[in-house]
């Protein structure tokens, strides 16, 4: 792979903003269509194999994979009682993390909420600035959505459609899957579209259990739908195929690369096409504006470490920020020509914002499994995932919208069970006998897409590149509450049907933001007063500007964004590039 | 830890002796009066707080005395059996005194102070003998009190048989000796295939 040197006194066909799941698909496509491509990432290019060490054991490790004492992530209940910006209050720990940073091994590749400081109603708000970003640690479920989630408007009566249907994005996922390997089995749902998987995964004895009881009651159990190569892929040689190496129940980074990630998968592969320059540590601050024409100029950034500021100058910019990041650059970038914001006219931007309710669930134990020698349950991306079956065929009267349930079961590298009460020699053979028996699942459900559910920015606070913070107006509302209560008692009834034995039942729904899959803040749709972007994600008012990330969602649905992301970008970029050679931007 | 007062404590601990007295049956009993107990709070062995100077030197959090009694308290929450070894044979202790050693929090320092000091001290009161050299039933007599109440967080001594259990199950579960000889644990590996019902529900029976 051939690192390229960005050029700052150059102006590219295109200058990508982040280097996710969404701007690594778009410097991919871009590249391959011969544009001169500009990639910046705010993070730093992290040794990602040292960070995440699949296979460290735990007393090989210095903190047995705990966060190293001098640095704090931040709890269910501090999220829940402290109010953002969450620096106030920690200042024993050199470094602040967010939930997800809670191991040694994700430590570095999570920012530091000291130094993204933000403000508003409460928000466990996840980043990851390093090359690749939230997708060196994502959980890698990657689902497709169907026309039950594009054309949900017209099912229930709420929102807005998407301004595309399952039959355009279609031919995408499949360019997805090819590209870059996923894992699963045909189940032919009209609610959850198959993808061109490899090969499968297996369940394990307490899983098919669950399976077969499901099945009677007309639901359905599938493995793990993981974006993960199993047989390999010939065209990237950045990448190996999955062969169960480590603990892979550690979900947070895959060290052979097997799962994918966006630097293996997009980024080194496009630096081989030598069409694209990588400058990481570019904090972007603002997206530039022609004054005459109104287009996109280019951008401004301040550099991570050096401080220094920089502009650099493309025919095109394409921002894959992130949901939220994206929003906060859009409002960041005023003019005269723009006063609320870039691509703002509707008003739009920011708003709408939804995501992913998660918390209730339900943990159990098979009781024939209980005492059984240990079986190897794990090396697999995951366990199962259970398909939506709310509002599909009837109407539920209590709430719109679905969900789904991730879960798993069997022997992990630290058991379950230690929970159990007591001490002693029958507490050690307790945790002994159930070590495999423990079957659990937590749902993920639909929030609806609101006007009133927003981000702007805050007047006061900023960052440690003085970039002014952004302030959060989001709350779960009643359809999302009444939702999670139904999540909560169909998780009892189904693994009670299936005969476990319930150790706990979870109602408690985790904050807002938990589920890290923060959508629709720059909504696409056909009418430019209430739409940011059309339907190839470009923004009806700047042409040359595409915003190719989850904030393009017009509602979350409750299937897992990534592989959508990837696949609308590259439908995106496809009609960008087109255009570009058309000389229409 | 502003509830860590000593003598509202004991007076609270009285009125928990009591309870747990009717869960233990009353071999444990009869009270001591409190003078009788302070008396003998003063001359418990009380883990001397480390000087800042003296912490920097010799990087311990815990006095050889105490990593004994952490020793003896860790192998009475997970003991060694035909299965495998305890937590001593893991050297869960040593585990916990880095863990102390390196933390920040001064609350949790205070906390495992205050904690050794009550557990040695419910030791005396129960059986007249501290805990290292109680027997293994009288050991696991003061846990059972503080096992069996462990929803009385308002007390030191619970709270501390919490945080104790918490990091011993931490230590002995990440060893070796957890992983390998006492789970078996199969993972971690690299697989030529997954593995599934199919592949152990035979093997497994």
């Amino acid at each position: 792979m051939v690192e390229s040197e960005a050029n700052l006194t150059k102006t590219y066909d295109a200058i990508v903003i982040g280097s996710g799941a969404a701007g690594g698909m778009a410097a991919h496509v871009l590249t391959s269509h011969g544009l001169q491509v500009l990639l910046l990432e705010a993070g730093k290019k992290l040794p990602i194999e040292r960070e995440l060490r699949s296979m460290e054991w735990p007393y090989d490790n210095p903190y047995r994979g705990s966060l190293p004492p001098d640095q704090h992530s931040l709890t269910f209940n501090e999220y829940t009682i402290r109010n953002p910006p969450y620096g106030p209050g920690f200042e024993k720990a050199k470094h602040l993390k967010s939930y997800v940073g809670n191991t040694d091994y994700m430590k570095n590749i999570v920012v530091d909420e000291r130094e993204n400081p933000f403000t508003g109603t409460n928000y466990a708000w996840v980043r990851a600035r390093c090359l690749g970003g939230k997708t060196n640690i994502w959980g890698r479920l990657a689902l497709r959505l169907s026309d039950y989630d594009f054309k949900a408007k017209s099912r229930d009566g709420y929102g807005e459609n998407w301004p595309i249907s399952y039959s355009d994005i279609a031919p995408y996922y499949d360019k997805v899957d090819l590209y870059l390997g996923i894992t699963g089995v045909k189940e032919n749902l009209p609610y959850l579209p198959d993808s061109i998987f490899q090969r499968p995964t297996k369940l394990n004895c307490a899983e098919v259990t669950l399976k077969e009881s499901l099945a009677k009651m007309g639901r359905v159990l599938t493995q793990y739908r993981a974006g993960v190569t199993t047989d390999g892929l010939k065209h990237n040689k950045y990448r190996s195929r999955c062969y169960g190496r480590g603990a892979c129940e550690r979900k947070g980074g895959c060290d052979i690369h097997a799962a994918f990630d966006s630097p293996t998968g997009l980024i080194y592969p496009a630096m081989d096409t030598g069409n694209l320059a990588l400058r990481t540590n570019a904090v972007v601050s603002e997206i530039t504006v022609d004054p005459k024409t109104g287009k996109a100029s280019g951008v401004r950034f301040i550099d991570n470490q050096t401080m220094k500021d920089y502009a650099v100058r493309a025919k095109v910019v394409v921002l894959a920020a992130s949901t939220l990041e994206s929003a906060r650059l859009l409002l960041l970038s005023k003019s005269r020509l723009h006063p609320n914001g870039l691509a703002n006219s509707s008003g739009h931007v920011g708003h709408n914002f939804c995501e992913h309710i998660m918390g209730p669930g339900v943990t159990g134990r098979a009781k024939n499994l209980i005492g059984k020698p240990p079986t190897l349950d794990d090396g697999r991306p995951g366990g199962f995932y259970l398909t939506r079956f709310r509002n599909l065929a009837d109407k539920h009267p209590k709430f719109i919208r679905g969900y789904g349930f991730e879960g798993g079961s069997g022997s992990t590298m630290f058991p379950h069970g230690t929970d159990t009460p007591g001490f002693g020699a029958s507490f050690k053979e307790e945790v002994r006998k159930n070590q495999g028996a423990f079957i659990s699942m937590g749902a993920f459900g639909e929030v609806l897409a609101r006007y009133e559910n927003y981000v702007d920015l805050d007047s006061v606070v900023k960052d440690k590149w003085g970039i002014p913070a952004l302030r959060f107006h989001y709350k779960f509302g009643d359809n999302e509450h009444r939702m999670a209560e139904d999540m909560k008692e169909t998780a009892q009834e189904m693994f009670e049907a299936a005969g476990f034995e319930i150790v706990h039942v979870r109602s408690r729904v985790l904050t807002e933001g938990w589920s890290i899959h923060e959508l629709g803040t720059a909504r696409m749709g056909s009418d430019p007063k209430t739409s940011v972007l059309n339907q190839f994600q470009q923004s009806h008012d700047v042409k040359n500007l595409f915003v190719v990330d989850g904030s393009a969602f017009v509602n979350a649905s409750c299937q897992n964004p990534t592989w959508t992301i990837m696949s609308l970008c590259w439908r995106s970029c496809d009609y960008l590039a087109d255009e570009f050679k058309k000389g229409n931007l | 830890m502003s509830t860590n007062d000593p003598i509202d404590l004991r007076q609270d601990r009285r009125q928990w002796l009591k309870t747990s007295a009717t869960v233990l049956g009353a071999t444990l009993l009869p009270l001591p009066a409190v003078a009788a107990e302070r008396s003998q709070a003063e001359t418990a062995p009380a883990a001397p707080e480390a000087k800042p100077a003296e912490a920097k030197s010799t990087a311990r959090f815990l006095t050889p005395a105490q990593h004994t009694l952490v020793d003896e308290l860790s192998e009475t929450i997970i003991p060694a059996d035909t299965h495998s070894g305890g937590a001593k044979a893991a050297k869960v202790a040593d585990y916990i005194e880095q863990v102390l050693h390196e933390s920040f929090d001064d609350s949790q320092k205070a906390l495992w102070r205050e904690g050794l000091r009550l557990v040695d001290l419910m030791s005396r009161h129960y059986s007249s003998k501290s805990f290292v050299d109680a027997s293994q039933e009288e050991r696991v007599a003061v846990l059972t009190v503080l096992s069996n109440n462990d929803h009385m967080t308002d007390l030191p001594e619970v709270r501390f048989f919490i945080e104790i259990k918490r990091l011993t199950v931490r230590g002995y579960y990440t060893s070796k000796m957890g992983i390998h000889d006492e789970l078996e644990y199969k993972g971690n590996r690299i697989l030529q295939e997954f593995v599934g019902c199919d592949d152990q529900g035979p093997a497994s029976s």
